[in-house]
């Protein structure tokens, strides 16, 4: 007998907060929790489609229930049901307080300084934590031709502290990305042609201390120093701390490592499967649960 | 731009293909409505200007859609002025067509952020000549040699709608507030708005997220809406605090049922991700594109008869229900949508 929805909400306090063992999860299930770590229950996020908003939405129902999620459409504190698949979707919209434009997510609550937290993806990230969404090469005739920046550029250097996810290669970690679309702690000052600390570029500017926080990847998860340089906090479960390096294209600090990620507990994986995509829009699969879960189900 | 009245605008009520004849031109600068692929884009009217051969279009906006995925599948779109050329988000992020355009160096793209292009339609809309904003300092998207409109000659000052410079760097003059970068105002030719009903002199009103559709209004010169449902003004004017665009600004009126397919209608119907998947995948390979365009877009006698090409069991399943919004009888994903009766997150903490 399946059990009705109302039913299998009154089992997540139920389920055990132990992590889940190897093989009982699968990798994006793992960066969709990782990204829900980073989520504060006093936090203003404004995330992105795709993996963050899955991230935030789980954040949103477990430990951070009164985090403020933004979508860029308009959406202020959207409280969702079904997954959205854009950010411009109904069902972002869903409860949420009030519903506007651009403006009043740009304008109003970013510019203004409401938002505490951005979280973002990019398809390339430099040491610094800038962010390359635009083009790999020469910018007039790339190799490669991103969509381009979106909010990301916004996003990414006007909230308070901004994580990014993103898939960890080689050629993706860079020591300088050819094109920086989101400014990460070092980046241009254009009236000097000098590359350099944010923190001067934006000198005076309420933004001044805002940016990259955290980077997410399918390798480890990672932070920044005091000079704004990215190093390996932890990587995940089964991942060597070589093997990270050797994906990454500059020369990685993995002096703080603090041991491995922690796996998603049973109780994250089973609000992810069954409260934030059961319909299996951004995970690749659906596994079967653990017994840890399933008996609990069952019972 | 600011344009002292001398005349009033008196709005007219036209079919589609009228419409599209009388206000698309060659060459014009067009803004969509909605958000991405996915909320109330106009695809009717770009579907139409694709049919009607229209070319070298100028489009300001501030994403890809729908409208710019099929304008660039038939190479309509010379200068792509934006901050994101995706167009589908989940259901084909990619704009296929576009790129391979790029590459071939016969489409001009010129990237701005999202904040920056929303600030630039504020400034149109208000009748200011710039705005300043902060983001995003130290970004390339802010480096003066990456100005493509200007490379390519084209911020001669020829065309009053393009700004002579892409944007101006400067410190803050009245707080010290750092450096700030003054944008242009965005001021488009045509903006093509999809609204959910429109009275018959202009008022409009939409559910859902506004996006940055009253700005574009504002900003273009001349004002198309395409609505769901064509109704008495006097309908309209019970309950104004739910209309978003003023009659005064609307040039013209198509009513235009399923006009916004497959974007959303939010409480009309929904977005159509399994069609937007089949579109990324004909986009993929040049023979296959035609194939879909000769399909379902040259092939239709007209946009009844391409919604018709769907189908009923589709649009049911799209049918939005009245109190969400959206519909739970699309598969978008690989398992059908769970019956939910509340979010989980008030469900545990309330507000």
């Amino acid at each position: 007998m399946s059990k009705s929805i109302e039913e299998l909400m009154e089992l997540v306090d139920k389920m055990p907060d132990e992590p889940a063992k190897s093989g009982e999860y699968i990798l994006p299930e793992l960066m969709a929790i990782a990204v829900a770590r980073e989520v504060r229950n006093d936090d203003i996020v404004f995330a992105g489609t795709g993996l963050p908003m899955v991230g935030i939405m789980t954040a949103n129902m477990l430990d951070a229930p009164h985090a403020i999620l933004i979508y860029e459409s308009g959406i202020c504190d959207g409280k969702t049901m079904h997954v959205p698949m854009s950010v411009a979707d109904q069902r972002a919209a869903n409860m949420s307080s009030t519903l506007g434009g651009l403006i009043d997510t740009f304008g109003y609550y970013l510019q203004q300084g409401f938002v505490t937290l951005g979280f973002l993806g990019g398809a390339a990230i430099d040491k610094y934590g800038g962010v390359n969404l635009t083009s790999i090469g020469d910018y007039y005739s790339p190799a490669h031709r991103f969509p381009g920046s979106g909010g990301n550029a916004d996003i990414g250097a006007m909230a308070g502290r901004t994580a990014f996810i993103i898939l960890q290669e080689k050629r993706r970690f860079l020591e300088r990305n050819d094109y920086t679309t989101t400014p990460g702690w070092w980046c241009w000052d254009f009236k000097t042609r000098e590359w350099k600390p944010k923190k001067e570029v934006w000198k005076d500017t309420p933004f001044a201390d805002c940016g990259p926080d955290s980077v997410v990847t399918d390798m480890g998860l990672y932070r920044f120093d005091e000079d704004g340089i990215m190093y390996l906090e932890s990587s995940h479960p089964g991942v060597t701390v070589a093997q990270v390096k050797d994906n990454c294209g500059f020369d990685l600090n993995v002096e703080r490592v603090k041991g491995k990620t922690r796996a998603p507990t049973y109780k994250e994986l089973f609000v992810l499967r069954e409260f934030v995509d059961p319909e299996l829009i951004f995970m690749p699969l659906k596994m079967d649960y653990p017994p840890a879960i399933q008996s609990i189900i069952d019972r | 731009m600011p344009r002292p009245l001398r005349q009033r605008k008196h709005v007219e009520i036209l079919s589609l293909e009228d419409a599209v004849k009388k206000y698309m031109h060659d060459g014009l600068i067009c803004a969509y409505s909605g958000f991405t692929g996915f909320n109330r884009n106009p695809v009717a009217f770009a579907w139409e200007t694709v049919r009607q051969g229209f070319k070298d279009l100028h489009v300001m906006d501030r994403h890809g859609s729908c409208c710019t995925w099929l304008l660039n599948a038939v190479g309509a779109i010379n200068i792509f002025e934006t901050d994101w050329m995706g167009w589908g988000e989940m259901a084909g992020k990619l704009d296929i067509s576009l790129e391979r355009r790029y590459k071939d160096k016969q489409i001009i793209l010129e990237d701005y952020s999202h904040g920056a292009m929303a600030m630039r339609y504020l400034a149109g809309a208000i009748g200011a000549p710039f705005i300043p904003y902060y983001a995003p300092l130290g970004s390339d998207l802010l480096n003066p040699d990456y100005d493509a409109l200007g490379r390519a000659g084209l911020r001669d000052g020829k065309n009053p709608k393009i700004a002579k410079k892409k944007f101006i760097q400067m410190e803050d003059p009245f707080y010290g507030d750092g450096e700030v970068v003054l944008l242009p105002a965005a001021r488009p030719d045509l903006a093509v708005i999809h609204v959910t009903q429109a009275g018959d002199r202009g008022t409009a009103r939409w559910r859902g997220v506004g996006t940055i559709d009253k700005e574009i209004a504002f900003a273009a010169d001349k004002v198309v809406l395409i609505c769901e449902e064509l109704i008495p003004e006097s309908e309209l004017r019970k309950t104004p605090e739910t209309n978003q665009i003023p009659f005064f600004t609307v040039d013209c009126i198509v009513e235009q049922p399923l006009g916004a397919f497959p974007s959303s209608v939010p409480f009309f119907y929904d977005y159509d991700a399994p069609f937007m998947r089949t579109m990324d995948a004909a986009s993929r390979k040049e023979d296959d594109l035609r194939k879909w365009l000769d399909e379902w877009v040259f092939g239709p006698r007209d946009w009844e008869d391409f919604i018709g090409k769907l189908g009923a069991k589709r649009l049911l399943d799209l049918k939005a229900d009245s109190v969400t919004g959206y519909s739970t009888r699309m598969m978008r994903g690989k398992k059908p949508a769970p019956r939910m009766t509340m979010p989980l997150s008030v469900a545990r903490s309330g507000f």
